[in-house]
Formats: C-alpha cells, structure tokens, sequence
C-alpha cells in the first residue's frame, strides 16, 4: 500500500497494468443495496450489525444536517447545522452479484437528522428500541415516516429483560398498524437475520405496490 | 527595481503570515474549532457533493487507466484500494478519509478517468431483487 514518492523507483506502468486488467475483467462488481440501522446511543446497532455481518464492522465518518427545532433561536423556527457522526457498518454477500450493506446512524433526540444521503436507494431501516430509553428512536421514527421508508421497529432484550410488551411500545411510539413492532436480540445472528427479514418483507410490499402504480 | 514605498511603515523581514497575530477573540475557542471541515483541505475546500448518486454503498472499481496516471497520494491509496470493486463506505473507512471527502475524491477521479462508479440508476430496488436478498438471508444459518 506505501506509495513511492520516486517514479524511478517504480515499476514501468506496462508492468502493473497487467494484474489489475485482469482482475477487473473477472470481477463485475455486486449491485449494492442497503438497509439502515437505526436508534438511539448505545442501544446495540453496532451489535446488530456486527452480529450478521461478514467484516467485522467499520467505521465512517459522514456530515450530516440537523435541524434544531427553535431551542437556541426563538424567533426562527429551525436553524440549521451540519455535524459529524460516525457510523458503523457491514455487509453481508449475498451471491456474487448482490451485496447487503447495513448502516448503523445515531439518532440524537432534539435534533431532526437529514439523511437523506443515507436514506436514498435504502431497501428500509430496522429502529432498534431500547424499552429503558424509548424516547431516544423517537427522531428516527419521525424521519421514515416522512421519507415513505418501510420500517420495523426492533424492541432489543439485550440484558434479556423486557420491561414493556409489544403493545405497550406501540402505543408509546404511535406507529400505524401496518408497521410491524417486534422483538429480537441483537447478540444473535439467527435473531438479527428474522427482523431483517421482517423489514425485507415491508420493502418487498412497497415494490410490489411501486411496481403496480 | 524599485526603491521601498516611503508611505508604507518598515516591517520586519517576517513572512506575511507570519507578521500579524489575528486578535485572540477572533479565533474559536479549542474546543469550538471547525475539526469537521480540516478534511476538506485534501478536496481544496469543496465540501458539496459532486454527484448525489455516488452513496455510501456504491460500487467503485479501478480503470486500468489510472496504473498510468499521476495522483495525490490520496487518490492513488484510492486506485490501489478498487483492484477489486468496493464500495464508498469501505474506501472511506479503510483509508480514514472522511465520507464527504471519500465521494469528492472519488468523483474526480471518475471524471479523470481512473475509476469506473457504478451507479445504480434506480431508486427504489425491483421485487426481484428484494426477492434474492430474501432467499439469501434465509439461507443463513
């Protein structure tokens, strides 16, 4: 990987193009698609990911805009700012033409993230819940909801416990009927793969619905 | 040659930089500096996006061109990287390089040539495809 300062001392181009060429013809890259996961700090996407994914997850950094809903300007109704998160993510092949990338984004109360570079071209988003903090996936709910992305709401028992039952989240998060609440454990591959499952059924049901419009 | 302009005061022999301290309150406290925006630097300053449709999981491959072609030592850690397709994010990642400044770099590279971006022009993914990731991710145990 070092690169050499020194033309001198590298190889003539004909020599390191043949590799390369070759490799490029076999390899036609894989149709990336995507599915995000999303929540509050410390609520296990990372696990999530992690737990499915064939890397061990990596790290970006992406700017982002938020709107700060009227705390710090009375008078204007939004401002807006751009900060930098850090996202992890991985990917699973699922054969040599199609791959599954899955982002992990913070979501941060009291800030309404543009994610729009995220969300576009997403299959739909997995919004990790913890019961103890529920407030927290409140702004990823709020931004599917408005940016039409199928999503299923994952209550995590990762500490196994379950203070609260399904119901009782729905009704705290006041999601419409059709999106599914559902339980999982995000230490678990088996467990991951079933909610990804469920939001590629949300996703497939928006195809297939795109498809007859 | 001229002689010294007479109505310019005598400095010191001192690089212009150099000369003048920017007053102390102008500057940003330690903790407030724009940390986020010192990536740029590599992207000449430019921080809007060249081509919303370069995202964070699209593919990027090598050109065999770009084996020939004289890059930053950035854009040629990018060329080495892509002998094999991957996508923004890993890029990113892998060299440290933040996301926004991976896709500036990345799109100009395109633009000379050096790598190819594969942009999926769709947006939303077919049935088909939702279809395969299914029976994919069912097949893991």
């Amino acid at each position: 990987m070092a690169f050499d300062p020194f033309p001198e001392n590298r190889a003539a181009p004909s020599d390191y193009r043949a590799a390369p060429t070759d490799d490029r013809v076999k390899t036609k890259p894989p149709v990336p698609v995507k599915i995000i996961v999303a929540g509050g700090f410390g609520v296990g996407k990372t696990t999530t990911v992690g737990a499915i994914s064939e890397i061990s997850p990596l790290t970006t950094e992406a700017e982002m805009t938020m709107e700060s809903v009227g705390v710090d300007h009375p008078n204007r109704a939004t401002t807006k700012t751009t900060t930098t998160i850090a996202m992890d993510f991985g990917c699973v092949t699922i054969d040599h033409t199609l791959k599954l990338y899955l982002f992990g984004t913070p979501g941060q109360s009291r800030f309404s993230f543009m994610w729009d570079d995220l969300v576009r071209g997403a299959l739909g988003a997995l919004v990790v819940v913890d019961t103890s903090r529920i407030d927290d996936c409140y702004p990823a709910v709020d931004y599917f909801e408005r940016a039409g992305l199928p999503f299923v709401v994952g209550v995590n028992t990762f500490n196994g416990q379950q203070g609260y039952n399904l119901d009782e989240v729905r009704w705290a998060l006041a999601v419409r009927d059709d999106v599914p609440v559902l339980q999982f454990d995000a230490r678990f591959r088996g467990s991951v793969r079933d909610a990804l499952l469920v939001v590629l059924d949300q996703a497939l049901d928006k195809a297939l619905r795109m498809r007859q419009t | 040659m001229t002689g010294p302009d007479p109505d310019r005061p005598a400095v010191p022999g001192i690089r212009p930089f150099l000369r003048e301290q920017a007053p102390a309150d102008d500057r940003p406290p330690p903790g407030e500096q724009t940390t986020s925006l010192r990536p740029f630097v590599l992207t000449s300053g430019r921080v809007a996006a060249v081509d919303p449709n370069i995202g964070l999981e699209t593919q990027v491959s090598t050109h065999p061109r770009a084996w020939g072609a004289r890059l930053s030592p950035e854009q040629r850690a990018i060329v080495q990287l892509c002998a094999q397709p991957l996508s923004v994010a890993e890029i990113s990642a892998k060299l440290r390089l933040h996301f926004g400044v991976t896709r500036i770099l990345v799109a100009d590279l395109r633009a000379a040539g050096c790598l190819e971006v594969h942009v999926v022009e769709s947006e939303f993914p077919d049935p088909d495809t939702i279809m395969r990731v299914i029976r994919g991710l069912r097949s893991l145990s």
